[in-house]
């Protein structure tokens, strides 16, 4: 073996560890980068599923994630209404929880005492509904010992007792079945410790007297989702006892759907005048699309706004709207204003090779026909991104939507309406159900997003991503 | 002339849905607004011309102030910030390597989803005893041992890069090849890594290195009426609020714009690096001499974009709501909405109507500016 | 496909569509309001309004109430009979869009001082629908815990003071009290002082040694560590810190009480007033006030009528008090056999309602910048709070700011 040879195989060996270190670093930072971006939501999304989204140190886990809870949770679901998964509070039911106390030397044993209080779920929007009480159903039996033994517990290494007692809560006779079974267990004096139940309780309360259980039959899904359950149930019209969360998400599904079909119509029809047709005033015309796209909408939003209370100069008083504040129909005419999507579409005819419409023409086609048949069928896959993007932006859209839809809560969509889950909750720092219902929201349009990444990219290299 | 007289009814035709949205919502709200800014104008009274009373207004209302004040630190701040970071990380994440499209759609998640969402999420993050509070005490907890790692692999690297470079310029004095170890070299890198990582575990094991004492982080993100660095004047001033506003917004523009650099950077020739590297320009030397000149389009587009968007912020003041005072996050947007809907009394529509024609103004001027002067930069 | 067209369109043009009975729009606050009104319509009112051919129909609006009035009284959609809230009823009665009530309704049933909040050149715009005023609300296991006594009506600044400190010595994080940079608390203990908000002349004087007395005090428990504001806690309000056991002192009104029994079933707590000034052996409070009023414009004015006397009349108060959400303003309700209950909700009520003639009281009201005037004010209170800045800086800022806002 000559000394080049063994020169070059050297240089091979040093290159070819070079390419996988190299390789290496880049994956490294890829996925430090996609953490990095994607952190906050992965952590509120972990977060969601938590009691208190805001109890400190912050945690990644929860024991909502341990699948030791999730198999009591299950065990107590079927205990207090046969549903495992969902739980609840049925008639038969015969819920036994085992809690376990650390008693002192010293200190005299006695046994905590158990109530089911009657308990509301949550303030606010959730309060409204008429809802059953288990309290007025449920029978405690008397708190029994079933295992004690020795042990030192804490900081201090105190020896004492560990006592464990069972609560049994039955549910005798016929009745309806309730949501929520809720517990209160409180120790019998200060000195006693509470350690451990079979489902950890919701907090501990009056200085860790009462161990306090929301529900103390979740079911597995029901103590995972908890918080996500509730933004369904909790909060309801008021008039006619419907989820909000599933009338905002109809009414933006709604909104959306007809936003696109507004702004196909509006953008293939405009933008293929702007790109092929050659009228006086065309380029101020155009000039106006561009100034259009750069003035902030709460520029124009105060006359805009008057309009809508009048019903466009009693326009909208035809079909039996004498406003159209607080109404779809109105949001959809203001938001008809949109340029974007207008200059996309220009830029898009314009590269369509004129020759292929030309050879349409000598057939003698109208312009419309020439439009619909022959421009727009090649506009496929503009038109396809336009679409995912404009039901994307509508989905999201906050500005109007907050000045148009203000009353009753049924009429908003799922932006705006999370904002009243912010004010209604926000206060009594209840983030776990704003929480789930930011991350329930995003949902649909991360899922869009999945399947049809091509054209969000598309969007993107466009410029603006957002319309 | 033909063709245009001819197409003047089909064009017309075609324009008209558009025509009306836009003679309606754009050009009457425009002169409407105009108008109003002349007026004083409750919603209930008719509205009485004022002349420019509403415009000397503006310049002693505090409120209006601290927004301009507010919007102007915003754009700027941001948009710089936006900027550089977008490019910067798409240069770090600039590789041809497999599972790139997988990486982009990840990067790319965070901004599909609404304003809301982002700022709901946020504002949790940014509460008292939140989770960005919590971060800034655990990395200021474990600065020793953070320290110590980055110290560690610095040397590690340093000492290899050494000792590689003069054993190839022994090993390869004469044989007329030219090799030569850089800084960043990949894989001395990887050893440096894992030193690092094995002499801190060992350190910390050890109980020479332990995390310092250090009292919760507290930093009051959101109820204060704070602004920094308090030394400055009034005008350079960043509420703390705003700050955590802006921080946000950053955070959550960087992944689209970044996108849009990472495209037009795989459109940049490999060849132009590869001269670049055999004038024997390093990768720092590259990025300033290829890429930066080579992504000017982009980078245009990206900073007009970002001030047109920073100038109209609106969602995260009007989210963050209560949750802060108005007067630590106004914007100009947002003072125009908040004239207009004041809540407490009676719409003033000409007070708002004066600040919307300064915002359209303001607007105009900034996105003007800034393409001249960077035509300018782009031309010299 | 047709069924979701169908569905679509519906959902386009929904709340479009007149209806034909006479249906009297009701609008109130969201929040903690809705579920008890809603079972006053359901179960107190609503059926001797169906009699004379009426339903209601309860709008509660959860976003901002005044900003949605505003706006909805401008675009002719605000409901028929709504909520005024006293701070800014001189701003609504200016729009005209308020219907004067005398002669509709007897306002002679209803206490003086509340009719004169909504009465303007002799007018009555509104009828007080209850008023609340301040208290303390303790939490009895953390003062026993500590060894302190409960805060009583005896106390002044001084006693109270060395009370809160005790307990907030209990724990390292738990405080004494909390407290919000709020006017509407700080302007209660001003009060006492002497102070009042406007003066003789139309200004407003926050420099005197009356208010900057006050304002050391009340800031001073936040400087000193004994108390702490609620948003550095995580909290939403100071009920919140009371209700997640974080301080042992809430100083609040009786929308308080709602808003335990949801959130903290098992808290021990109690009344007690507002401690005095040790300069004047005064106490000082406010009287919150929220009128029913009635739509100007509303087409159906004699059920709305009807529906303003249900909702004001004897039943549906003493309903309202039972359910822990404030107090009646019927001059007869005074005298309650409620407020002789043993209960912790009845005695805390009972002290609110005694509240209102407890020392120097003033309505919670602002003239027409209506609640803009306490802005400078809670920004003095933030930054003193924080340790942005002294007192005596603060305060004069703050009087130039309020200043500039009433003259302009």
């Amino acid at each position: 073996m000559s000394a080049s040879a063994a020169m070059r195989q050297e240089r091979e060996r040093w290159e070819a560890q070079r390419r996988w270190a190299r390789a290496g670093f880049a994956y490294l930072l890829l996925i430090l980068f996609s953490l990095l971006f994607l952190g906050p939501l992965l952590f509120a999304a972990l977060s969601s599923v938590k009691t208190d989204p805001l109890g400190y140190p912050p945690t990644l886990l929860s024991p909502q994630l341990a699948p030791a809870n999730w198999a009591a949770a299950a065990k107590l679901g079927r205990e207090g209404a046969k549903a495992p998964l969902w739980g609840g509070f049925a008639p038969g039911a015969n819920v036994n929880v085992e809690l376990t106390y650390f008693i002192p030397q010293g200190t005299e044993a006695a046994a905590p005492t158990a109530t089911v209080p009657r308990r509301r779920p949550g303030g606010g929007l959730g309060a409204v509904q008429q809802i059953d009480y288990a309290a007025d159903y449920a029978v405690v039996a008397p708190v029994v010992e079933v295992g004690r033994r020795a042990g030192v517990h804490g900081a201090d290494a105190q020896a004492g007792e560990f006592v464990t007692y069972r609560v049994t809560v039955t549910y005798p006779g016929a009745g309806p079945k309730v949501d929520r079974l809720p517990l209160d267990v409180e120790s019998a004096s200060r000195a006693i410790e509470f350690v451990s139940s079979t489902l950890p309780p919701t907090r501990l309360e009056r200085l860790g007297l009462v161990a306090s259980f929301q529900a103390v039959t979740p079911g597995a899904l029901g103590y995972l989702l908890g918080n996500y359950r509730r933004v369904f149930t909790e909060a309801r019209s008021v008039t006619t006892g419907d989820s909000l969360f599933m009338r905002w998400t109809w009414n933006t599904f709604v909104y959306a759907f007809f936003r696109v079909v507004v702004t196909l119509f509006i953008a293939t029809t405009a933008g293929y005048a702007l790109a092929r047709l050659r009228f006086p005033g065309r380029n101020l015309m155009f000039l106006l699309v561009l100034f259009a796209q750069m003035v902030p909408m709460q520029v124009l939003f105060i006359s805009n706004y008057l309009v809508l209370r009048d019903g466009i100069w009693g326009l909208s008083s035809l079909w039996g709207q004498a406003t159209l504040l607080n109404s779809l129909p109105g949001l959809l005419f203001v938001t008809a204003l949109n340029a974007g999507p207008v200059f996309i579409m220009k830029q898009f005819f314009e590269s369509i090779p004129r020759e292929v419409e030309e050879s349409a023409m000598m057939d003698g086609a109208s312009y419309w026909s020439r439009f619909s048949r022959v421009v727009l069928p090649m506009a496929r896959p503009a038109l396809g991104a336009l679409i995912i993007l404009s039901f994307q932006g509508a989905w999201n859209d906050f500005f109007w939507p907050l000045v148009v839809l203000t009353t009753p809560e049924d009429i908003k969509t799922l932006p705006i309406g999370l904002l009243t889950f912010r004010n209604v909750y926000g206060n009594s720092g209840d983030w776990g159900l704003i929480l789930a219902g930011a991350i329930l929201s995003a949902l649909p349009v991360i899922v869009l997003f999945i399947v049809f990444q091509r054209y969000f990219m598309e969007g993107v290299t466009y410029g603006g991503g957002k319309e | 002339m033909r063709a245009r007289g001819r197409e003047f009814l089909p064009a017309l035709m075609f324009l008209l849905p558009f025509l009306l949205v836009l003679a309606v919502f754009f050009v009457y709200a425009g002169v409407r607004a105009v108008y109003f800014s002349f007026t004083d104008y409750d919603l209930f009274n008719a509205p009485q011309w004022v002349g420019l009373a509403n415009y000397r207004a503006l310049f002693s209302d505090d409120r209006f102030l601290t927004a301009l004040r507010n919007s102007l630190l915003f754009a700027a701040i941001v948009t710089t910030f936006q900027t550089i970071g977008a490019l910067l990380s798409a240069s770090a994440v600039n590789r041809r390597v497999r599972g790139m499209t997988f990486f982009r759609s990840a990067f790319y998640m965070p901004a599909v989803t609404s304003s809301v969402v982002i700022t709901l999420i946020f504002l949790w993050l940014f509460q008292r005893l939140g989770g960005i509070n919590y971060l800034i005490a655990a990395v200021s907890r474990n600065a020793p041992i953070i320290l110590t790692f980055v110290i560690v692999m610095v040397l590690a690297q340093g000492l290899q890069v050494l000792v590689e470079r003069w054993r190839l310029r022994r090993r390869l004095r004469g044989a007329g090849q030219q090799r030569t170890v850089s800084l960043l070299d990949p894989a001395l890198l990887a050893v440096a890594l894992v030193a690092a990582i094995i002499v801190t575990t060992a350190l910390a094991l050890l109980g020479y290195l332990a995390p310092r004492e250090v009292q919760n982080v507290a930093i009051n993100w959101l109820q204060t009426r704070q602004e920094v660095p308090a030394s400055f004047p009034f005008w350079l001033r960043v509420p703390l609020p705003l700050a955590a506003i802006m921080f946000q917004n950053i955070f959550t523009t960087i992944p689209t714009y970044m996108l849009m650099f990472l495209a037009a950077m795989q459109d940049v020739p490999r060849s132009q690096y590869e001269a670049a590297a055999l004038d024997g320009a390093n990768s720092v030397q590259q990025f300033f001499y290829v890429t930066v000149p080579a992504l000017q389009p982009v980078t245009f587009l990206v900073v007009t974009l970002g001030l047109i968007g920073t100038l109209q912020m609106f969602d995260q003041v009007a989210i963050f709501g209560s949750s802060v005072p108005l007067q630590s996050v106004i914007t100009l947007a947002y003072f125009v909405y908040n004239r207009m809907f004041p809540g407490a009394q009676l719409p003033e529509v000409g007070f708002a109507s004066a600040a919307a024609m300064f915002l359209a103004l303001l607007t105009l001027i900034i996105v003007t500016l800034q393409r001249t002067v960077l035509r300018a930069e782009g031309e010299r | 496909m047709r069924r979701l067209v169908t569905a679509l369109l519906a959902t386009l043009f929904a709340f479009s569509w007149a209806n034909a009975q006479t249906i009297v729009r009701v609008q109130g606050y969201g929040g903690q309001d809705p579920a008890i009104v809603q079972r006053l319509i359901d179960e107190v009112i609503g059926k001797g309004l169906a009699d004379q051919g009426i339903t209601i129909k309860y709008e509660p609006i959860e976003t901002d109430y005044n900003t949605v009035l505003v706006n909805s009284l401008s675009a002719g959609t605000a409901g028929d009979v709504f909520y005024v809230p006293g701070e800014v009823a001189p701003g609504f009665i200016a729009t005209g869009k308020l219907l004067p009530l005398e002669g509709l309704v007897d306002t002679s049933a209803f206490i003086d001082t509340l009719n004169a909040v909504f009465t303007q050149d002799g007018h009555v715009y509104g009828i007080a629908k209850d008023f609340n005023t301040l208290a303390v609300f303790y939490n009895k296991d953390m003062f026993d815990a500590a060894g302190a006594d409960y805060p009583n009506a005896d106390d002044d600044w001084t006693s109270f003071e060395a009370k809160l400190t005790k307990v907030a010595a209990l724990k390292p994080d738990t405080y004494g009290a909390c407290i919000a940079a709020d006017t509407a608390r700080l302007g209660a203990f001003a009060f006492a002082n002497g102070w009042t908000t406007f003066t003789a002349d139309g200004g407003a004087d926050i420099t005197s040694p009356a208010f900057a007395d006050a304002f050391d005090f009340y800031s001073g428990l936040v400087t000193k560590g004994i108390a702490v504001q609620p948003a550095d806690v995580g909290a939403g309000w100071p009920g919140d810190c009371l209700a997640r056991e974080q301080a042992a002192v809430a100083i609040e009104g009786a929308w308080i009480l709602g808003f335990l029994r949801d959130n903290a079933p098992n808290l021990q707590y109690g009344a007690s007033f507002l401690p005095k000034s040790p300069k004047t052996g005064e106490s000082g409070n406010f009287i919150y006030t929220v009128a029913w009023a009635i739509n100007a414009d509303t087409k159906v004015q004699d059920a709305a009528v009807k529906v303003l006397d249900a909702l004001t009349s004897p039943e549906a108060q003493q309903f309202i008090l039972e359910q822990g959400l404030a107090i009646p303003s019927r001059k007869a309700l005074s005298d309650n056999d409620y407020f002789k209950q043993d209960t912790a909700e009845a005695q805390a009520n009972k002290i609110v309602f005694e509240g209102a003639s407890h020392g120097n009281v003033y309505g919670f009201q602002f003239g027409k910048v209506g609640t803009d005037y306490m802005s400078p004010i809670n920004n003095a209170l933030t930054a003193v709070m924080t340790g942005a800045s002294d007192s005596a800086a603060a305060l004069k800022q703050a009087q130039t700011d309020l200043n500039a806002l009433l003259t302009r």
